[in-house]
């Protein structure tokens, strides 16, 4: 073994790290070290040096951070996860808050639909009655005709709007079925089978507020 | 013996990472003396190795995720950042050397009780261990490193080489260096061969 080499591994004599190195390599620098007196002096040196590092090592063994450290760190940790978990909360409410609004303005809208569907619903059936009362002993072929045939159908989508009258017109009125000679429906605007003038027929005509026909139809017995 | 599941650094750091209080002081016990003895013996300062010690714990606080388990264990990963901390105090303060800091017991730092037989033994140990001390941190920050490792924590090289990240030979090296400009400042350097010498010299330039 060279001086070279030996200061790479002699100086561990006693050290943990002798123990790193193989048998062979330990006897050869203690070999060396038994030879070459500059290297047993700078051995014995480091020792004196490791003993010195040694006392050091002692000294700062138990060597531990002060409690404020931890005081410190854990009033932080706190201070920072209680600032991050009020955040989320504000997150969690904002969204619930909105999600809130919407689905009650869903509520809303829907029971605004529903209720005027409902009041269609309800003019159309008190057009109904209104039939049933009024209109049976207006028609002079009510007598010989059955009563189930004079009940109108409260369905107004079949109905072929007069001429002069609007859409909207219709919204509130009464179904009211009435017999008359098919050529009175010339006067009504709608167009006429001249051969059959003189025919009964019985129409329902949807009648508005103001008292006047708006829409008429053939009811499905004709 | 192995750690239960969930007492593992790397359990205790995803829950003190949602905010459990308990896994956080725990990982912080664990850990604290290690880094405050590593970091007060390369600085020889109480209240710097505090403030490093209190930052490695912030940082982790802060940025929990940046730990890749894949790059090794919790303790590591901590001592990489408390390294950081400590080169960084080195660069800032080069020649600060506070061998009279005390900590807030006015106690000097990292000192413990020492077995004293007599006064006079007791003045001498205290002031080889005072020569020691400043020898050690007028060592260059990286041969410093290498004997604080190596001869105070008593790692083995292949520990001090993962730690310090760098290869084995070259703590070897920082470690053959600066034990000889440590024995060179403590004047025990008897006999030496002239090649220690002028690596002594070459060091120290």
């Amino acid at each position: 073994m060279k001086c070279e080499e030996f200061e790479a591994i002699g100086l561990e004599r006693s050290g943990v790290r002798m123990s790193e190195l193989d048998a062979a390599l330990r006897d050869a620098a203690a070999q060396h070290a038994a030879r070459c007196p500059g290297c047993a002096a700078l051995q014995d040196s480091w020792q004196e040096a490791r003993m010195a590092l040694q006392g050091l090592r002692e000294m700062t063994r138990d060597a531990e951070t002060p409690q404020r450290v931890e005081m410190r760190l854990r009033q932080e940790f706190g201070i920072r996860h209680r600032t991050a978990k009020a955040r989320s909360a504000a997150i969690f409410a904002a969204w619930a808050l909105a999600a809130a609004a919407v689905l009650l303005a869903s509520v809303n809208w829907w029971n605004w639909r529903l209720a005027q569907t409902q009041h269609s619903g309800v003019s159309a059936s008190a057009g109904n009655n209104v039939i049933r009362n009024s209109v049976v002993p207006a028609s002079p072929a009510t007598d010989t005709v059955d009563e189930a045939t004079l009940v109108a159908n409260n369905a107004v989508g079949d109905f072929t709007l007069l001429p002069g009258s609007l859409p909207q017109e219709v919204d509130d009125s009464a179904i009211v079925r009435v017999g008359m000679q098919r050529g009175a429906l010339s006067a009504l605007g709608l167009p006429v089978n001249e051969e059959r003038v003189s025919d009964w027929i019985q129409v329902d005509l949807l009648v508005g507020q103001d008292g006047l026909p708006k829409a008429v139809r053939l009811p499905q017995s004709q | 013996m192995s750690i239960p599941e969930q007492d593992r650094d790397d359990v205790l750091l995803w829950r003190a990472a949602k905010g459990d209080d308990e896994s956080f002081t725990l990982l912080y016990r664990r850990h604290q003396a290690a880094l405050y003895r590593f970091a007060l013996r390369m600085t020889g300062n109480a209240w710097a190795a505090e403030e490093v010690v209190q930052d490695v714990f912030m940082t982790l606080m802060r940025e929990p995720k940046k730990y890749d388990a894949g790059r090794g264990a919790v303790g590591a990963y901590l001592f990489g950042i408390a390294r950081n901390r400590v080169m960084k105090h080195l660069e800032r303060l080069p020649r600060e050397l506070s061998m009279e800091a005390r900590n807030g017991n006015g106690v000097r730092a990292g000192d413990t009780a020492v077995n004293a037989f007599t006064p006079v033994h007791w003045a001498e140990q205290q002031e080889r261990s005072e020569r020691v001390r400043a020898a050690v941190l007028e060592l260059p920050a990286e041969f410093r490193e290498a004997v604080v490792l190596c001869e105070l924590e008593e790692l083995s090289y292949e520990e001090a080489a993962r730690l310090s990240g760098c290869p084995i030979g070259t703590i070897r090296s920082r470690l053959h260096r600066g034990r000889a400009l440590l024995m060179a400042k403590l004047e025990i350097l008897r006999d030496v061969p002239r090649r220690v010498s002028a690596a002594t010299q070459r060091s120290a330039l």
